[in-house]
């Protein structure tokens, strides 16, 4: 009699168990989305996203090295917040992190190439970005002489329109801490952007 | 300022308060100039295409599955190379103990036929009977071994 009761609710527990752990195989195994969906939040992503890395990096052609492997990581993984069930700001914060992570890592490692190892579209690509408009141009300098992580801040907030929660979450930093950082930098940016705008500023250099 | 109405169609009382904050001010330098900026960098983009991206990532995620399935394969192979070194150690370990008389037996029973091979077993040398099948184990187990390890290459 026990067994009668006691036998079907370990067989749907199991049946449940068995059911999770499928559900998780399944997602780590299977991408966040399919093909077509994946194209179609491509194409609304990747100018930003590459627009982000290439303006904090200061280097185009690593911008398009990171935006590919960024997409990559996204489709591989496991924790990835799916298209349909999280919505599409979830999904480009995400992409944001990630493509966060791999600016870090990339700074963080020591670079050893050499000028050699340079391919001669870098320095084409440098010379055409040296063409853009004025605005570009104006805040090129101001950009350079801002640290990684105010850079980030700054582009995350001014150019993204992203809030200090999502900065948050796209950085690591703490929600707390981004507004003061981002006052700081904000400060020190303008600052920059007024001494270049100053008359005179040019004949000064 | 997101939505472009900054300054034309803000109210004259934001755009003075502006004039006359310096905190203001700067939120307005520096957000004009991150949009302008955003706007010609999204505007010179030329991302690749999807598909490409998308083949990597597939076969990132293969070459991941792959890793996965022969990580507990390879715990297997290793147990089962560790089991054979121990059971050869032992039988080793065996024979050195109780001295090697079977190797008297192998050329007794190789120069008699295999009735009398079959009798003299029957006939009460237990241990020969030991001996024989363990050496039967570690030849299969070394099979065994041998296989795995030319499966995986």
């Amino acid at each position: 009699m026990t067994w009668a009761i006691a036998l079907p609710n370990t067989l749907a527990r199991d049946a449940q168990l068995a059911g999770s752990r499928a559900r998780e195989a399944t997602r780590a195994i299977d991408p966040p989305m399919d093909n077509e969906a994946f194209a179609r939040f491509y194409e609304r992503s990747a100018r930003p996203l590459w627009a982000y890395l290439a303006r904090t990096s200061g280097d185009p052609a690593l911008g398009e090295d990171l935006m590919q492997e960024s997409y990559v990581r996204f489709l591989c993984a496991a924790g990835a917040p799916s298209l349909a069930a999280e919505g599409e700001n979830a999904a480009r914060l995400y992409l944001f992190r990630i493509a966060t992570n791999l600016l870090r890592d990339h700074w963080r490692r020591p670079s050893a190439a050499s000028i050699d190892d340079i391919p001669e579209e870098f320095f084409a690509a440098g010379d055409q970005a040296a063409r853009q408009s004025d605005s570009r141009a104006a805040l090129g300098p101001a950009l350079q002489q801002m640290k990684p992580r105010e850079r980030q801040l700054l582009w995350l907030a001014h150019a993204e329109g992203y809030s200090h929660r999502e900065i948050a979450a796209v950085t690591g930093l703490a929600s707390a801490s981004i507004r003061l950082l981002l006052f700081r930098a904000r400060l020190k940016i303008a600052k920059l952007l007024r001494e270049q705008d100053a008359p005179g500023a040019g004949r000064a250099m | 300022m997101d939505r472009g109405r900054w300054p034309q169609a803000s109210a004259p009382e934001l755009r003075s308060h502006v004039d006359a904050c310096r905190a203001c001010a700067d939120l307005v330098l520096v957000a004009g100039a991150f949009q302008r900026a955003r706007e010609e960098t999204v505007a010179a983009a030329k991302p690749g295409s999807a598909g490409a991206i998308w083949w990597r990532a597939q076969l990132r995620r293969r070459r991941a599955a792959v890793e996965r399935i022969e990580k507990p394969l390879l715990g297997a192979q290793i147990f089962a190379l560790a089991f054979n070194l121990l059971v050869a150690a032992g039988f080793v370990g065996f024979e050195a103990r109780h001295g090697i008389a079977w190797l008297n037996w192998l050329q007794q029973s190789a120069a008699s036929n295999i009735e009398s091979l079959w009798l003299s077993g029957l006939s009460g040398s237990g241990w020969n009977w030991i001996m024989l099948a363990s050496a039967t184990f570690l030849v299969l187990l070394g099979g065994v071994v041998a296989f795995i390890a030319s499966e995986k290459n």
